[in-house]
């Protein structure tokens, strides 16, 4: 009697935790529909279920929902994990299977995974000595090289720009040896004692770092602080941000090829890949397209246009003809 | 003095330790004088030791050097004294006038101003204060700590005052003091001792919320722990904490010094 009343009252506990449980399983759906277009439904991706990720930043976000659609549009069971909080996260849960497929940066894999101080300057050769070097270590894939290119740079207001004349690093340089009090420089942290970041630009480059009127400030700041061009003249930042356009930032060429070559590439957990080579023949003509150019306006349009990463990504793929609305 | 002063709450209005403390908790007051500095030399060599023995990266190296370390430990000092100087500067004499007759009514006003930056998250007031004023640089970190830190020292001078027995007050006039020479010599002495609590309790904060000036490059201790946080580089996170929390402990010792020597002679 006890014992029953006791189940009885467990029952709606059980189903509340049953439906939780549902809810709360990580990951969600494709958030938008998609049909096929000039990517056509591929019989051996029908229905597999296949788990996207991304790291957390506008760029990240837009490139998982790339792999989404196309796979949905391919008849793949896509489940959405992109969004992942931080860098490392994300190479965490690939590791351990928990994601199948993501878009992440050769450079980030040579010098941030595999754990190399010294890039490779070539762009594909770059690619294919993290591509070898992380099948032989950790069983990971690389696969479908995109030619945009997401790495440091410096960067410097129009007017700046103008005024000094300064379009390359080495004019850059030029410009601390003759006159250090207008190059001010705005750098992040981590670009400020990253290997590949200023210390070894300023020896590729033979600038006096001591000379150098440096500032160090968030990220973020680096952007706006570079266009108001009041204490930073100069400003280190992603090269396909889609603040540089929108701030009417000038990049400067890094004329000696310093800066390592962080390309988006695809990657997969081995066995996924093995088990569906068809997924990087399929993603091979969406990464083609892929330049800064093109990367950076979509950026731009998340960043400060304020639309979704998620629209943003399929309006692109509709235009292009890869997919169709659904 | 017939009338001791009640021991106010332990908490951001916290008394002052010298004010009717039996024997025992003075001499642990006492035995805390000795030991902290002690925790916090082992603590600063003890985390340096154990960085530079180590096998260190290039990267790594550009943080963790003896010129850098110093640098920015300077840097944070800085930061930490002009908070405590422009906060003092403010929050005593506001504290002061807001306890005159007249103007208690406007307390309110401006605990609850001190109270909005008390709670107002530091990292957010610090970006405010870069938008607002497009510049970077040192006095744009310091500005909204000194901000931030202001609700112990202004509410701690309103307190000390406040519990200054009107008796006393009384028998200066009777004297024929001034209402200035009452202030000067019976009431801010004896107030003395709440405002140094406060100010300790502002100190510490202060000290913390320093590691987030470098966002508009004032510098200070939250580089190491920036950087050491982006490139998950533990020895560089770390011994940009340990240093920052060693700091914090220098300054509530000092502090607690100040107490001890700069208190109204009578009370101590």
């Amino acid at each position: 009697m006890r014992i029953t009343r006791w189940l009885r009252g467990l029952a709606p506990v059980a189903g509340v935790l049953l439906i939780a449980s549902c809810g709360l399983q990580s990951g969600g759906s494709v958030p938008l529909p998609v049909g096929p277009g000039s990517i056509v439904a591929v019989p051996a991706l029908d229905g597999v279920a296949v788990t996207v990720g991304s790291k957390d930043f506008t760029e990240a976000n837009i490139l998982g929902y790339l792999i989404e659609f196309a796979l949905t549009a391919a008849g793949a069971n896509v489940r959405d994990l992109t969004n992942i909080q931080g860098s490392n996260s994300l190479r965490d849960a690939q590791l351990h299977g928990q994601v199948d497929i993501a878009y992440d940066y050769t450079g980030t894999g040579w010098i941030n995974y595999l754990g190399n101080e010294t890039p490779e300057p070539d762009e594909v050769r770059q690619f294919e000595l993290v591509r070898d070097a992380d099948r032989a270590e950790h069983d990971m894939v690389w696969a479908a090289m995109a030619p945009m290119n997401n790495t440091y740079a410096l960067v410097a207001s129009r007017r700046t720009a103008e005024e000094t004349g300064v379009r390359t690093l080495s004019d850059y340089a030029a410009l601390i040896a003759k006159d250090p009090a207008a190059a001010a420089t705005c750098v992040g942290t981590e670009f400020n004692v990253r290997q590949d970041g200023y210390p070894g630009m300023a020896r590729k480059y033979g600038i006096d770092v001591g000379a150098v009127q440096k500032q160090i400030v968030q990220d973020a700041l680096v952007y706006q602080a570079t266009a108001d061009a009041e204490q930073c003249r100069f400003g280190s930042v992603a090269a396909t941000d889609g603040r540089i356009p929108a701030l009417d930032l000038v990049l400067l060429d890094d004329d000696r090829g310093f800066f390592p070559k962080y390309n988006a590439a695809l990657v997969m957990h081995g066995p996924f890949a093995d088990a569906h080579p068809e997924v990087a023949a399929l993603m091979a003509p969406i990464s083609a397209r892929l330049t800064n150019a093109v990367i950076t306006e979509l950026n731009r349009q998340v960043d400060i246009g304020g639309r979704e990463p998620a629209d943003v990504a399929r309006d692109w793929m509709v235009a292009e003809g890869l997919v169709t609305v659904g | 003095m017939t009338n001791p002063v009640p021991a106010p709450p332990r908490s951001m209005t916290d008394g002052p330790a010298a004010v009717a403390v039996p024997g025992a908790q003075r001499r642990a007051e006492f035995l805390r004088l000795l030991v902290q500095p002690v925790i916090v030399l082992i603590l600063t060599v003890g985390v340096l030791v154990w960085a530079f023995r180590r096998d260190l990266t290039l990267t790594q190296q550009a943080s963790i050097s003896v010129g850098n370390i110093a640098e920015v430990t300077w840097q944070h000092i800085l930061i930490t004294a002009a908070v405590v100087i422009i906060v003092v500067a403010v929050a005593v004499p506001l504290g002061t006038l807001l306890t005159r007759p007249g103007f208690r009514g406007l307390a309110p006003i401006f605990v609850g101003i001190a109270n909005i930056g008390a709670s107002a998250p530091a990292i957010g007031l610090i970006v405010l204060c870069y938008l607002v004023t497009r510049t970077t640089g040192f006095w744009v970190g310091v500005a909204p700590i000194a901000f931030c830190s202001l609700l112990p020292v202004l509410r701690n001078t309103i307190l000390g005052y406040q519990e200054v027995d009107p008796t006393l007050v009384d028998a200066g006039r009777g004297q024929g003091m001034s209402s200035v020479q009452v202030l000067r010599r019976i009431e801010f002495p004896l107030a003395v001792p709440y405002i140094l609590a406060g100010l300790r309790t502002s100190l510490v904060l202060a000290v913390g919320t320093a590691t987030l000036s470098f966002l508009v490059s004032a510098g200070g201790l939250g580089i190491l722990i920036d950087t050491g946080y982006k490139l998950r580089d533990t020895v560089t996170l770390t011994v940009g904490a340990v240093l920052a929390v060693a700091l914090a402990l220098l300054v509530d010792w000092l502090g607690a010094l100040a107490e001890q020597f700069l208190g109204p002679r009578g009370l101590r």
